[in-house]
């Protein structure tokens, strides 16, 4: 889950220090089959687009060295460790901390700028893979991150928001990076299915206590950092479009675990042989017609973040409306 | 500043260095695409692969054992990964999930320690990347080393006051990270006031313009017709 990567090197080592991956989960390029990694590039392009618009239109350029130095932080804070129990500490991974602090878009074009970097100078996550790390992580885990804050924050249930959004943004980009390898058809059981989610939970509750501690410290030393959501967005409401998100991420992470019916279906009709000959004598990978399994998964994949982004669209909307009324 | 020993070895002078980045950047994501999709003969193709981007570092004069060991540092996480794939029941998928992505980071040092961060980032806006996203990552990459020592100080006179993990700094930790924050937030605005004081008209100036030329064209070519070659005649032959 954490990937060590120093700065070692053979001349000189630069500091000792060691940068685990600062946003979460990574994956590496190779990890994922084609299709779903040419889905989560096509799907991330015009996202980050779409994200680096509303940070430009929030933030004139003149205050892009705020949003530099901000991702620097992040990078900077892994360094500041936090005791938990005996001989063990965890540290910040950031999305929701930046979320509170300079809002969800600019928070995630940080994001995007410290996976960008981190993939080509620290060998930290891979270039094809770029697109799912940035869905995983700058956008789906910073507005998971957001979203408790932007409802909640406002009320009396603040604390309990903020701790929230941090457990939530570790537990979204977790799962979904854990449901793109399934897709790809990485064989886990499902031992090792609960044992990583197990983990992911550990992490995501401690995201959740160390950014509460920190915004809390923040507000001590000048209140004006952290952004002031409106009062009073309808509770209900709130915890119905979380609920949404949160079964959207579980939902999609069951059904890529689900058995492949199409498959055996395949095994006892016979249609193997079809099948195989409209593959491609080109390449390895099978580049033929619908009723293929990756097709079909890949499907189910686009899908699933349809689903997120739609929850996440409509419940922004909803909640937009009613707080102009 | 410490010197990053990428960043030492990406200011050599090999005919590598010299093309430009939008060439190697292309080059790079037809090798890494051949690499990702192929299946068949997986450690052949492997071994060719490395021998080939063993060939380019030590063409670009970049040390070899220095870059193999650098790009190990995926190994870790993706060594997991490949044993989970073993432990289900898949070997094969696991070898060849190790092998990808370790030569994947190869490839992505190979052009990394050739190619200046801000070159490399110049070119990727050339080709259409969005400059407000690669402006905040050249600040990002700029002031990282600057707010990693400071946290660095932090650390040390947190330990030289006797604050060990005992003493429940839960509370402090959290502390100490809103003062790197604050002091984060104040050096933007330093340098923010700096950059309007000379005058900064929003964008980079680079030394220099890139220009794409023949040698690039031809480059890019033989870059990206290579590792294709490579991968069709090894598939032709197991």
């Amino acid at each position: 889950m954490v990937a060590p990567a120093g700065f070692g090197s053979p001349g000189g080592t630069f500091l000792p220090l060691v940068l685990p991956c600062c946003v979460g989960v990574h994956i590496y390029d190779g990890f994922l089959s084609t299709p779903v990694w040419v889905a989560m590039d096509v799907a991330a392009a015009p996202a980050v687009g779409y994200m680096v618009r509303r940070a430009q239109r929030q933030f004139e350029e003149s205050r892009i060295p705020l949003l530099g130095v901000m991702g620097a932080f992040v990078f900077a804070a892994q360094m500041i460790n936090f005791p938990v129990g005996i001989g063990t500490s965890g540290h910040l991974v950031g999305g929701a901390l930046l979320a509170c602090t300079l809002g969800p878009a600019a928070a995630g074009v940080v994001l995007c700028a410290i996976i960008a970097i981190q993939a080509l100078v620290f060998q930290d996550g891979g270039i094809l893979a770029l697109g799912p790390n940035l869905i995983n992580m700058a956008i789906l885990g910073v507005l998971a991150g957001y979203l408790p804050y932007y409802l909640w924050g406002g009320t009396p249930w603040r604390r309990v928001a903020i701790f929230a959004g941090g457990a939530l943004s570790v537990m979204v980009s977790a799962i979904m990076a854990l449901a793109e390898l399934l897709i790809s058809g990485v064989p886990m059981s499902r031992s090792v299915v609960g044992v990583s989610l197990t983990l992911f939970l550990v992490s995501a509750l401690l995201e959740g206590a160390i950014t509460l501690a920190v915004v809390q410290a923040l507000e001590a030393i000048q209140p004006g950092f952290v952004r002031q959501p409106a009062a009073g967005r309808s509770f209900a409401r709130g915890a119905l479009g979380l609920a949404a998100v949160v079964l959207a991420a579980v939902g999609f992470l069951f059904a890529s675990t689900a058995p492949d019916g199409i498959e055996s279906l395949g095994h006892t009709t016979g249609m193997d042989h079809v099948r195989r000959l409209f593959t491609t004598p080109l390449a390895g990978y099978q580049l033929a017609l619908a009723g293929e399994p990756w097709l079909r998964k890949t499907a189910a994949g686009l899908a699933g973040i349809a689903i997120v982004y739609g929850a996440c669209l409509l419940i922004g909307r909803s909640v937009a409306r009613r707080g102009r009324a | 500043m410490h010197h990053v020993v990428l960043e030492r070895w990406s200011r050599g002078a090999s005919p590598l260095h010299r093309r430009d980045p939008r060439a190697k950047f292309a080059a790079l994501l037809v090798f890494l695409v051949v690499l990702a999709t192929a299946h068949r003969a997986l450690p052949l193709l492997a071994g060719a692969f490395l021998l080939l981007l063993g060939g380019t570092l030590v063409w670009a004069r970049v040390p070899l054992a220095g870059a193999f060991r650098r790009a190990a540092l995926v190994l870790p996480f993706t060594l997991l990964a490949g044993a989970v794939c073993w432990l289900g029941g898949d070997p094969a998928r696991g070898v060849g999930l190790v092998l990808k992505s370790y030569l994947s980071a190869l490839a992505v040092l190979t052009v990394v320690s050739t190619t200046p961060l801000p070159l490399l980032l110049r070119g990727l806006e050339l080709v259409g990347a969005p400059r407000f996203l690669l402006m905040v990552a050249q600040f990002l990459y700029r002031y990282l080393f600057v707010i990693s020592e400071e946290a660095q100080h932090m650390r040390s006179a947190a330990a030289s006051r006797g604050f060990g993990r005992r003493s429940g700094g839960f509370r402090a930790a959290a502390g100490a990270l809103a003062v790197l924050f604050a002091r984060s937030y104040a050096r933007a605005a330093d340098i923010h006031r700096a950059m309007l004081a000379r005058a900064f008209p929003g964008r980079f100036h680079t030394l220099g313009t890139l220009r794409f030329r023949v040698a690039d064209a031809a480059f890019l070519a033989l870059a990206a017709l290579a590792p294709a070659l490579i991968r069709a005649a090894i598939e032709r032959l197991a």
